[in-house]
C-alpha cells in the first residue's frame, strides 16, 4: 500500500507537469486544429527564463531565508511563464500567422513548427549552454518531506507542483468558461469564420491562445527544471508525452488534457509499481494510448474545446 | 518625397516593420555570434554578440531590409530591366565561389581565404595570381557590378560594353590564378570554386551584353531567353554540355596520381607505348575532340532546327562518345595500375576530367533525344516568343532537367571526395528513398505518419535475421545474402504496415499521427530491450559468444556474373541509384493510376471520396503498406551497407525529419520529395565546413522555417497543390488545406 501510494504521488506529480504542457497543445489545437510542435521549446524557454531571474535573486541559493522561499517559487513560476509566453507569442507571429495568411496546407504548419523547434532549441543552446544537466540553485531542500498521507511521503517539491498545477488549471478553466476572452476562444474553436462574422478578432484570439498556452508551459518548465534538471533539449521527450496526453484526453478539450496528463503520469509510474523494468515505461504508456484510442477514437472526453469546456 | 513605400502603409505599420526588422537583425547577430560561454557565465554569448560594436553592422542590415521592403515598389521596376537576372545570378555564383567553395583541395579546408593566405606567403607565383588572391578578386567583381548597375540605371550603353569586356577579363584572371596555383603546388585537385567564378563572370558578361543590346527597357532577360530557348527543347543542355566538355578537355585533370595533374593533352605523351590500346591513344590525341565537336554540332543543329533525324543522330553519337570516354578511362587507368600497382588499381587516380567529359556527352545525347521526341507546334512557338511563356513550362523542359539530373547522379560521385561519397550513400541516397516512400503516405494519401522509421528498422532487422547476424538464427537453409532478403523484408514490412494500419487507419489525422509515433517508439524500445532477439543496444556489433556478426555486404553471383560490394562507397551509390530508379518508375505509374487518383480524392475530401464509391479504408491501408515496404527496402540496403547498426539508428527524430523532407520538398510531388530530402540531408554536411558543428541544426531549422513561410507548398509543389494555392479551384472545398482563414480575408471586410 505504501509503495502504491508513493508511486501514485510520483505519478500525480509527473502527471501535473504533463497536464500543464498538454494544455498548451490542446488550446492551440482548439483554435487552429493544428499540433504546435514547437510547444516543447516554449516549455524549455520557461526553464531558462526563470533560471536567469532566480539566479539573479538568490545567487547559488545558500543562505536563503525560509520565509522567502514561497515568494521565490512564485517569482520563478511567473518569470518562467512570462518568458515562455513571450516566445509563444513570437512563435505565432513568425511561424504560424504568415502561413495562415497564405492558406498553406495543414502539414506546412507542422513543418514550420518543427523548423522553429530545432531553431529555438539550438539558439537557446548557443545563447546559454548546451548541457542537459543545468540545475537551479538550491534555495530550499526540495526533498524535505512535507507530510505523509496513507504512508506515502509527500515531498515539498511534489506539493508545490501539484498545488501550482491545480491552481493554474482552475484558473484556466474559469478563464475559458467565464471571461470574454474565454468566450472568444471557444467561439473560434467552434467555428472560426462564423466567430469572425460575430465580431471576434480571430488574429488576436489565436495570438492570446498561444500566450495562455505559453504561460502554462513556462510554469511547467520552471517546475520541471526545479525537480530534475534543465537544458536546451529538455523539451522533446516531455513534449511528446504531453502531446500523447492531450490526445489521450481528447485533443482540443481542456479538461481532457488535464485528465490525460494525470492519467499518463500515473500509468507510467504504475508500470514500476507492477514490477516491470523502467525501460518498458514508454512502451506501456504508448500501448495504453493506442488501446484507449482503439475503443474511444476521440479520446477520453471527446474532442471539441467549445463543447466540453 | 513621401517616406511611405506604398500608400497603404500607415505609420503604425512602418513602426511594426522596423521593429520586426531590427529584432530579426539582433537574432541574426546572436546566431552568427561566438559559442556559448562556460556553465557559470550564462550571458557570455549574448554579451559577445549583442553588446559589441559588431551589432551595428547587423542593425544596419536590419535597417537595409526595412528600407528594401518599404521602398520595394520603387526599386522593383529596375529589377525587371533587361540583364538584371544574369547579373544577379552571376554575382551569386562569384560570391559563392569566393566564399563557400573550394579552390585547391590538398591545402587545409581548401577555401578561397585559406588559399589566399598561402599565396601571400609563397614566392614565385605570377603577380597576377598574387594580385587576384590579394585584392583583385573582390575589386574586379565590384567594378563590374558598379559599371553594369550604372548602365542599367542611366541607360548608357558604353558602360555596359566596358563591363562586358571586364567580366571576360576577370573570368580569365580567375581561371589563370587557380591554374597557376595548381600548377605550382601539384596534388589531386577536385575543387570547383574557380569554375563557379568563371561561370559567374560569363553570366555577368551575358548580362552586360543584354544591357548593352536591349532596345527598350521593357523586355527583360527572361523574355529574351524564352524567345531563343522556349520553343527549342533541349537547347539549354547543349550549351551546358558544350561548356562542360570544354572545361573537361582544356583545364580539368584526367589522371592525377600523387603530385601530377595530367590533362587530356598530356595523356597521349604519358601512355603512348605502354600497351594502352591504340583506339584509346587516338581518343586522347584527336578522337575526343572530334567526338566533342561532332556531338555539339549535331545536337546544336538538332535542337536549334528542331530536326528529328538530326536529333536521333546526335543522341546516338552522344551515347557512343560517352561510352567511348568511359572505355578510354578504363583502358589507361588499367595500364597505369598494371605498371604501378602501389599507386592504386583500375579506375583509381582518375581526375574529374574524364567524368566531366562523360557527363557532357550524355547531356549532348540527351539534347538530341529531347529534340527528337518533343513535338513543337507553331502555337507553342508563338506562346514562347510572346510574353506568357517560360522556359520551365515549355515542352520538353522536364525531360531536359531529367537528363541534367541523370548526368549528375551518374558522373558526379566518382569525382567527389570519399567524405562526400559516404554522405551521398548513407545520408542523401537512403533518405531520398525513404522520402519517396513516405511521400505515398503523407503526400498522396494525406495520412500523417510520424513512425515511418519503424519500418526502416523492421527492414534492417529482418535483413540481419535472414543473414544470420542476430542472436536468434534462422534455420541454416534460410540464411541468405542481403540482396535476396529484399523480397522478404518488403513482405514483412508490408505485413507490419497492414497490422498497424488495420486498427488505426479509422482514426482521424492527428490521432493517427500520435499512434504511429507511439508505434515507432515501441519498435525502437523493443529493439533496445529485447536483448535475446535483437542483441539490445549493442546491435549487430561482432560478438561470437552470442552468435552476433555484422550484416554481410551485398553480393551477386549469377552464372558468370560476380559482383561483391566492399568498402568502396561508389559501388553502393550505383546500387542505390538502381533501387531508387526502379521505385520511382513504379510510383510514377502508380500516381496516375486508379489507385493514385483515389488517394488524391481521399486526401481532398474523404466523405466525398467514399460517396463516389472508393473503399477509403482499403485504399488508405494500401498507401500505408506501400510506404512501409519502401521503407523496408531502404532498411535492407542500410543494414547491408553499414554492417553494424543498433536501435539508435531509428530515433523518433528521424521519423519527424523524413516528414519534414517530404513537406519541405513539396507534398505529393515525387521530384519534390526527392529534392527536399537531398537538399536537407546535404545541408548539414555542407554546413560542417561553414559553421560550428552544434549550430548546424539551428541553421537548418531557420531554413525550414523560412521555406515554409515564403513557399508553403514546398520546393517543387505538386501540380494539384499549386492549383489549389493559386485559387483556381474552389479552395473552401478542401478542409485539409485550409486550417483557419486569416482575418486578412474575413475580419477586415467586416
Amino acid at each position: 500500500m505504501t509503495d502504491f501510494m508513493n508511486y501514485l504521488v510520483l505519478g500525480l506529480t509527473r502527471g501535473s507537469m504533463y497536464a500543464l504542457i498538454a494544455l498548451g497543445y490542446t488550446l492551440v489545437y482548439g483554435v487552429l486544429q493544428l499540433i504546435n510542435f514547437a510547444h516543447s521549446e516554449v516549455f524549455m524557454s520557461g526553464a531558462f527564463g526563470s533560471y536567469l531571474v532566480i539566479h539573479a535573486i538568490v545567487g547559488d541559493g545558500s543562505g536563503t531565508p525560509s520565509w522567502a522561499v514561497p515568494f521565490i517559487i512564485v517569482i520563478g513560476i511567473v518569470s518562467g511563464a512570462i518568458t515562455a509566453a513571450g516566445i509563444a507569442w513570437v512563435l505565432e507571429r513568425v511561424a504560424y500567422r504568415p502561413l495562415r495568411r497564405r492558406g498553406a496546407p495543414k502539414l506546412a504548419f507542422l513543418i514550420s513548427a518543427i523548423g522553429a523547434s530545432f531553431f529555438l532549441a539550438q539558439l537557446f543552446g548557443k545563447m546559454f549552454n548546451r548541457l542537459s544537466s543545468n540545475a537551479f540553485p538550491e534555495f530550499f531542500d526540495i526533498n524535505n518531506v512535507a507530510f505523509t498521507v496513507l504512508g506515502a511521503d509527500v515531498r515539498v517539491i511534489q506539493l508545490v507542483i501539484i498545488v501550482a498545477a491545480i491552481v493554474m488549471m482552475i484558473g484556466l478553466d474559469r478563464l475559458v468558461s467565464v471571461t470574454k476572452l474565454g468566450r472568444s476562444i471557444r467561439a473560434t474553436s467552434e467555428d472560426a469564420p462564423t466567430a469572425a462574422l460575430m465580431g471576434i478578432d480571430i488574429d488576436k484570439t489565436i495570438s492570446r491562445t498561444f500566450v495562455i498556452g505559453g504561460l502554462l508551459g513556462g510554469a511547467a518548465g520552471f517546475l520541471f527544471g526545479l525537480t530534475f534538471s534543465f537544458g536546451n533539449t529538455m523539451g522533446f521527450i516531455p513534449g511528446v508525452k504531453a502531446f500523447a496526453a492531450a490526445v489521450l484526453g481528447g485533443i482540443g478539450n481542456i479538461r481532457g488534457a488535464m485528465i490525460g496528463g494525470l492519467l499518463l503520469g500515473v500509468v507510467e509510474n504504475m508500470v514500476l509499481f507492477v514490477g516491470l523494468d523502467a525501460k518498458w515505461t514508454d512502451v506501456v504508456a504508448f500501448v495504453v494510448l493506442v488501446l484507449v484510442l482503439m475503443f474511444r477514437p476521440t479520446g477520453i472526453l471527446g474532442e471539441r474545446l467549445g463543447r466540453a469546456a | 518625397m513621401t517616406i511611405y513605400g506604398s500608400s497603404k502603409d500607415t505609420p503604425k505599420d512602418l513602426l511594426k516593420r522596423l521593429v520586426a526588422c531590427l529584432a530579426g537583425s539582433v537574432v541574426l547577430a546572436i546566431m552568427w555570434g561566438p559559442q556559448e560561454g562556460t556553465t557559470t557565465d550564462y550571458y557570455y554569448e549574448l554579451r559577445q554578440s549583442v553588446l559589441q560594436p559588431r551589432i551595428v553592422v547587423f542593425l544596419g542590415l536590419g535597417v537595409l531590409l526595412f528600407l528594401a521592403i518599404t521602398f520595394w515598389p520603387r526599386v522593383r521596376p529596375y529589377l525587371s530591366r533587361p540583364g538584371v537576372l544574369p547579373l544577379f545570378s552571376g554575382t551569386l555564383a562569384v560570391v559563392a565561389g569566393q566564399t563557400l567553395m573550394r579552390w585547391y583541395d590538398p591545402l587545409g579546408d581548401g577555401k578561397f581565404g585559406t588559399i589566399a593566405n598561402a599565396v601571400s606567403q609563397t614566392s614565385g607565383l605570377s603577380p597576377v595570381t598574387k594580385a587576384f588572391f590579394g585584392w583583385l578578386a573582390w575589386v574586379q567583381l565590384l567594378v563590374v557590378l558598379a559599371l553594369a548597375g550604372t548602365a542599367i540605371v542611366t541607360g548608357r550603353r558604353v558602360l555596359a560594353w566596358i563591363s562586358f569586356g571586364l567580366s571576360l577579363v576577370a573570368g580569365v584572371i580567375a581561371w589563370y590564378a587557380h591554374h597557376d596555383v595548381v600548377q605550382r603546388a601539384g596534388g589531386i585537385d577536385h575543387s570547383l570554386g574557380y569554375a563557379a567564378v568563371v561561370v559567374g563572370y560569363l553570366a555577368l558578361a551575358v548580362g552586360s551584353v543584354v544591357v548593352a543590346r536591349s532596345e527598350e527597357n521593357l523586355a527583360n532577360t527572361r523574355d529574351v531567353v524564352n524567345r531563343v530557348m522556349g520553343w527549342r527543347p533541349g537547347f539549354p543542355i547543349v550549351v551546358l554540355g558544350l561548356l562542360l566538355g570544354l572545361l573537361s578537355f582544356v583545364t580539368a585533370a584526367w589522371y592525377a596520381p600523387n603530385t601530377r595533374n595530367a590533362k587530356l593533352n598530356d595523356l597521349h605523351g604519358l601512355f603512348s607505348g605502354t600497351g594502352t590500346p591504340s583506339l584509346a591513344l587516338q581518343y586522347m590525341q584527336w578522337l575526343g575532340w572530334v567526338l566533342l565537336i561532332v556531338s555539339v554540332a549535331l545536337s546544336g543543329a538538332a535542337t536549334y532546327l528542331r530536326s528529328r533525324p538530326l536529333g536521333w543522330a546526335a543522341a546516338a553519337v552522344g551515347f557512343v562518345a560517352s561510352a567511348m570516354t568511359l572505355w578510354t578511362m578504363y583502358q589507361f587507368s588499367d595500364t597505369a595500375a598494371g605498371a604501378e600497382p602501389a599507386a592504386g588499381g583500375t579506375w583509381q587516380n582518375l581526375g574529374a576530367g574524364g567524368w566531366m567529359a562523360c557527363a557532357a556527352f550524355l547531356l549532348l545525347a540527351g539534347a538530341g533525344y529531347v529534340a527528337a521526341t518533343t513535338r513543337v507546334t507553331p502555337s507553342m512557338r508563338k506562346a514562347a516568343s510572346t510574353e506568357g511563356g517560360s522556359y520551365l513550362t515549355a515542352p520538353g523542359a522536364v525531360r531536359t532537367l531529367l537528363f541534367v539530373a541523370i548526368a549528375f547522379a551518374l558522373f558526379y560521385p566518382p569525382t567527389a571526395t570519399p567524405f562526400w561519397q559516404k554522405v551521398l550513400v548513407s545520408e542523401i541516397g537512403i533518405y531520398v528513398l525513404l522520402a519517396i516512400g513516405l511521400n505515398v503516405v503523407v503526400g498522396w494519401a494525406g495520412l500523417l505518419d510520424l513512425g515511418f522509421i519503424a519500418f526502416y528498422a523492421i527492414g534492417s532487422y529482418t535483413t540481419a535475421y535472414l543473414t544470420g547476424s542476430l542472436p536468434v538464427h534462422p534455420p541454416d537453409w534460410l540464411i541468405m545474402s542481403p540482396l535476396l532478403a529484399i523480397p522478404f523484408a518488403i513482405g514483412i514490412c508490408l505485413l507490419a504496415g497492414l497490422a498497424l494500419g488495420a486498427p488505426t487507419l479509422r482514426l482521424r489525422g492527428d490521432y493517427l499521427a500520435i499512434v504511429t509515433l507511439g508505434f515507432g517508439e515501441i519498435i525502437r524500445i523493443f529493439a533496445n530491450n529485447a536483448d535475446g532477439i535483437t542483441n539490445g543496444s549493442r546491435g549487430t556489433a561482432v560478438d561470437p559468444s552470442r552468435g552476433v556478426d555484422n550484416v554481410p555486404n551485398p553480393s551477386i553471383h549469377i552464372g558468370p556474373i560476380h559482383i561483391q560490394w566492399g568498402l568502396n562507397q561508389l559501388q553502393y551509390w550505383y546500387l542505390l541509384l538502381v533501387l531508387i530508379i526502379i521505385v520511382v518508375i513504379a510510383f510514377r505509374r502508380l500516381e496516375n493510376s486508379r489507385i493514385g487518383r483515389s488517394w488524391a480524392a481521399i486526401r481532398e475530401d474523404e466523405v466525398a471520396a467514399q460517396a463516389t464509391g472508393i473503399n477509403t479504408f482499403r485504399i488508405k491501408l494500401l498507401a500505408f503498406a506501400i510506404g512501409a515496404s519502401t521503407s523496408g527496402l531502404a532498411g535492407v540496403f542500410f543494414a547491408s551497407q553499414v554492417g553494424f547498426f543498433n536501435p539508435d539508428n531509428f530515433l523518433l527524430a528521424n521519423s519527424i525529419l523524413v516528414v519534414a523532407y517530404v513537406v519541405f520538398g513539396g507534398m505529393g510531388s515525387l521530384p519534390g520529395a526527392m529534392a527536399g530530402a537531398a537538399l536537407l540531408t546535404w545541408l548539414p554536411e555542407f554546413l560542417k565546413d561553414q559553421v560550428p558543428g552544434p549550430d548546424r541544426q539551428m541553421w537548418i531549422g531557420a531554413v525550414v522555417l523560412l521555406m515554409m513561410i515564403f513557399r508553403p507548398a514546398g520546393l517543387i509543389p505538386a501540380k494539384r497543390r499549386k492549383i489549389e494555392l493559386q485559387g483556381h479551384l474552389d479552395e473552401a472545398s478542401s478542409a485539409e488545406t485550409v486550417a483557419v482563414p486569416a482575418s486578412g480575408g474575413m475580419g477586415s471586410t467586416v
